[in-house]
């Protein structure tokens, strides 16, 4: 079986890929299914063959990975399951409004910052882990296109940490919703997404009830009401939702499935809500899983798509989900995503329709798709290489692997990519990241790029100092570049190490000229 | 979109054969064309505040002539002997008296009663509409700022038209216009604690990204050190306040100076942004005294200096804030206010219609509140916004700004003189 389809990559690969020698078909694909080549990479997978590479990063499960397993084990968070992180944060909260009814501090009115008490500190510390752990598995994974599909994936389905309770749900939704799925079978991650905590508090479908249905807990009170025992005043009483909310089937038809121009109306979403009716969480604030609540489900009849559904309970948003996934114009949609991360911003239509047929073949599983991808022509073409310009996590981790550079358990290069203007886990609206490059390409987000790329280059460990300016430049251009750097990058660089005789003070230059330059913002 | 000629020229038949037609990068080379070499002081600009949190209105801009008021919260309202009156029926928070003698010249004016129409009382989702300035719909790519950016062209000839400060480029300014995130006008650019390794880097990623051809990459470079070497020149680490304005210490004092530092500069600024937070007080929010007050006693010590270093240089400026919504009408059970619905806004500056708060009141009786607990929204944001972006800044139309909706005229509060 792997031999044969080794074989016909094989076919398929010279008409295409004529332009490009070994090498530099072994760094653009470690540019696009990997986050870029560390020094070297290049020619292994070259020498290996790269459509070899290709099928082995499709299936990460044979890759060995204990190097990234020994580094995840420094990270608290990931010791802490969603119940413990619920306790931690209500617990810090709790600590802050304490010291806050323990009297105001009109003379330092700074809201946050040093007169924060530790327990928030601490909490806040553990996110700022979250997003560095990201960071360090895109880094140093052995299973480059699992951390790609990865991010993919959790941008395709976004959660804003900020919102409410996403604060402590968000990491076992990158944990155990995202990450076992990434490489499986769309269905699969879309009724995950969709029965997650985070999506669920995120696009408020956990508050979303049928118009007049109330829990039993609640029928008793209005009972004993009645009765003439007083409800307790406050915000019990409001906090109860009391109909539909129809941001989630929104979302879920706009940009989940069908895509913005996917052919359905204002009552198809409000069909849609009514079928998600009773999908909550069971205890929101402390962390608790889903929870199907049948009091609060819509039971009447819905007509959306040219389904009817009713009676069936849980079972009916499955079923939608289920037919969702294999929509045409969620097939397309998703597809044509994919293909602006690994092709091109705009896509051409050769290889979203490679990737359209492989879904429909195989009923949406992401592997065949991406190898549907991986294969077609477009992927291979000139208008392809190298001509995306990476985002701002690609830059960053791109840099940290092409210079050899430690990332360490310190927020420091997370917080660069937030600089870079993409901070992780922190885009408020449910589209995610744009997949295109006027989103992230801006006056003030290069500037940033450049001085990241200086700040990289001072700890590189790929380059060794040589007072030869040439030879260093060379190193350069083969290491971190993979022989790719353009006449003008090479003069220009040397023309500006030409006053500088400290070896030391050269490379950091001439390295931090390469990482900021034009020709490594490209992939 | 329409591209004109000119451009086409300036940026070269050969590049748009070889990149493909990129909307983006045509739209920018247009913003780049024909920048004029002086750009003439007296420019309107719009300063933008962001309470981010919702802030209290009613403890804000007190309605001291209501008794419901006081009826509503026995802790934290503020005592009538504390307030400093404005009509009668109103008044300032005792912490913003400094801004009294701008309501007296008449360039301070408040707005109460306005908010959105969407209901809301989710920070993050109210605050992402006021930005996108699209309520309910949350799918909105770009913020109302951008979008006039990217209608209104005259005034695109400089990288600094359109500057949030803050480490990210928030909501409001995100889009395809250029705009840019400035965390420290002193720091922007380069960095190294050197001036001459500054300036050696400066000069060789200009020099890398001068070659890097056409396209985006290139033209936000150009950008980018052309607004590099126009801070250089106005050189603000030399910058001193004007007629003795006393910034206060804190991150809003700093950015308001810099806000100040930018605009007589004359380097273009058509709209700045900033965020300041600390106004979601569920508990222990305070009277005349407390949490609320010392964080209203920053908010107008910096808005008084920035009025006093710009002097005459107001008569141009309109200060704006804005929060996603206001608090409950009655006081919680922890001496706060939970989350409500319409709240109030400041303006200042001299094209501002001032000594009026605007809008219509819509009281504080069971009626007429918003379901039974929030102060009602009579003003939609959008069409003091649009008012602004109309009276003040010239824009000619306000369908692409505000799509699905366009402020009409005969809804504007007439917070702009005409």
């Amino acid at each position: 079986m792997h031999f044969i389809v080794l074989f016909a990559l094989a076919v398929q690969m010279p008409s295409a890929a004529h332009a490009l020698t070994p090498r530099d078909s072994a760094f653009h694909a470690l540019n696009r299914l990997a986050y870029g080549a560390r020094p070297g990479e290049a020619d292994s997978v070259a020498r290996n063959g790269v459509m070899r590479w290709i099928e082995r990063q499709l299936d990460p499960d044979h890759i060995d990975d204990s190097q990234l397993a020994e580094r995840e084990r420094q990270f608290k968070i990931l010791d802490y399951d969603r119940a413990d992180l619920a306790q931690r944060f209500q617990e810090a909260r709790r600590e802050r409004q304490r010291t806050q009814r323990e009297g105001p501090h009109p003379l330092t009115p700074s809201p946050a910052g040093e007169g924060e008490r530790k327990p928030m500190r601490e909490f806040r510390e553990l996110g700022g882990e979250l997003q560095q752990l990201a960071v360090v598995r895109a880094a140093i994974s052995e299973r480059q296109l699992r951390e790609v599909m990865v991010d993919f994936w959790t941008n395709h389905f976004n959660v804003f940490v900020g919102k409410g309770a996403d604060r402590f749900l968000l990491p076992s939704y990158i944990e155990e919703t995202i990450r076992p799925r990434v490489l499986g079978r769309f269905e699969d991650l879309l009724i995950a997404t969709a029965q997650s905590p985070a999506m669920l508090f995120y696009l408020d479908n956990a508050q979303s009830v049928a118009p007049g249905s109330a829990p039993p807990q609640r029928q008793l009170l209005l009972r004993r009401q009645r009765f003439g025992m007083n409800e307790p005043p406050g915000d019990r009483r409001r906090r109860q939702p009391t109909g539909i909310n129809e941001n989630y089937a929104r979302e879920l038809l706009e940009l989940h499935t069908l895509g913005v121009d996917g052919g359905y109306t204002q009552q198809d979403i409000i069909e849609v809500a009514r079928i998600f009716t009773g999908w909550s969480i069971e205890r929101p604030e402390r962390g608790a899983g889903f929870v199907f609540h049948d009091w609060a489900h819509d039971g009447g009849t819905k007509h959306v798509f040219g389904l009817t559904v009713h009676g069936a309970g849980e079972d009916e948003g499955i079923r939608l989900l289920k037919f969702l996934a294999m929509q045409p114009a969620t097939i397309h949609h998703v597809s044509a995503k994919l293909c602006a991360r690994f092709v091109a911003d705009e896509p051409p239509d050769g290889c979203i329709d490679a990737a359209v047929g492989a879904w429909q073949r195989t009923h949406g599983d992401i592997r065949a798709v991406l190898r549907a991808i991986f294969t077609s022509p477009d992927f291979w073409s000139a208008q392809a290489v190298r001509t995306k310009v990476k985002t701002p996590f690609e830059f960053v981790v791109s840099a940290v692997r092409a210079a050899g550079v430690e990332p360490d358990n310190t927020p420091q290069l997370a917080q660069l990519v937030a600089r870079l203007g993409e901070p992780l886990y922190q885009q408020p609206a449910p589209t995610g990241y744009a997949e295109t490059e006027s989103h992230w390409v801006n006056s003030g987000a290069l500037l940033a790029r450049m001085n990241a790329a200086v700040m990289i280059a001072k700890e590189c460990s790929s380059i060794a100092p040589t007072e030869d300016h040439s030879q260093l430049v060379d190193a350069i251009d083969q290491k971190l570049l993979a022989g790719t750097m353009s006449a003008h990058t090479r003069s220009v660089i040397l023309e500006q190490l030409n006053d500088l005789n400290d070896p030391e003070q050269a490379r950091a230059l001439a390295v931090g000229l390469a990482l900021g330059g034009p020709d490594f913002q490209r992939q | 979109m329409t591209i004109s000629r000119r451009v086409f020229v300036k940026a070269g038949g050969l590049a748009l054969v070889s990149l493909g037609l990129d909307p983006l990068f045509l739209a920018r080379a247009a913003y780049a064309a024909g920048r004029p070499a002086v750009r003439p002081s007296g420019r309107p600009v719009l300063v933008c505040l962001f309470q981010r949190g919702a802030v209290d209105g009613l403890n804000m801009i007190v309605p001291h002539g209501e008794s419901a008021y006081y009826q509503e919260r026995p802790r934290i309202a503020v005592p009538r002997e504390t307030i400093v009156d404005l009509d009668g029926h109103f008044g300032l928070h005792p912490s913003l008296a400094p801004l009294k003698a701008l309501w007296e010249n008449k360039s301070l004016a408040a707005i109460h009663a306005i908010g959105s129409p969407d209901g809301t009382r989710s920070h993050f989702d109210a605050q992402d509409y006021m930005e996108t300035g699209t309520p309910g719909v949350k799918s909105t790519g770009d913020g109302w700022a951008n979008r006039y950016c990217q209608h209104d062209r005259e005034h695109a000839d400089t990288p600094f038209r359109a500057v949030a400060f803050g480490p990210q480029l928030p909501r409001i300014l995100a889009g395809s216009a250029p705009s840019l995130a400035i965390d420290d006008l002193q720091a922007f650019g380069m960095r190294a604690p050197q001036e001459a390794t500054r300036d050696r880097l400066t000069r060789a990623f200009e020099e890398l990204y001068d070659g890097a051809g056409t396209g985006l990459l290139a033209s936000s470079s150009r950008e980018g050190f052309e607004a590099v070497q126009m801070l250089k020149q106005a050189d603000p680490t030399q910058y001193r306040p004007a007629n003795g304005a006393d910034y206060p210490p804190g991150r809003l004092g700093r950015t308001l100076l810099q806000i100040a530092q930018l605009i007589k500069s004359d380097v273009g600024l058509e709209i700045a942004f900033a965020d300041c937070s600390g106004w979601d007080t569920h508990v222990n929010q305070g009277s005349n005294e407390g949490q609320l007050a010392a964080r209203l006693r920053e908010l107008g010590g910096a808005l008084a200096a920035f009025n006093q270093d710009l002097g005459e240089r107001m008569r141009d400026v309109v200060v704006l804030t804005m929060s996603e919504f206001g608090r409950t009408i009655r006081e919680n059970g922890n001496s706060g206010t939970d989350h409500g619905h319409a709240t109030a806004m400041m303006m200042l500056g001299g094209p501002v219609n001032g000594g009026r708060v605007l809008g219509r009141w819509p009281g504080l009786g069971m009626e007429q509140r918003f379901e039974g607990r929030d102060v009602a929204v009579t003003t939609d944001f959008r069409d003091l916004f649009g008012e602004i972006l109309t009276r003040h800044l010239g824009a000619t139309g306000l369908d692409a700004v505000f799509p699905g909706y366009a402020p009409a005229p005969g809804r504007f509060v007439g917070a702009i003189r005409t």
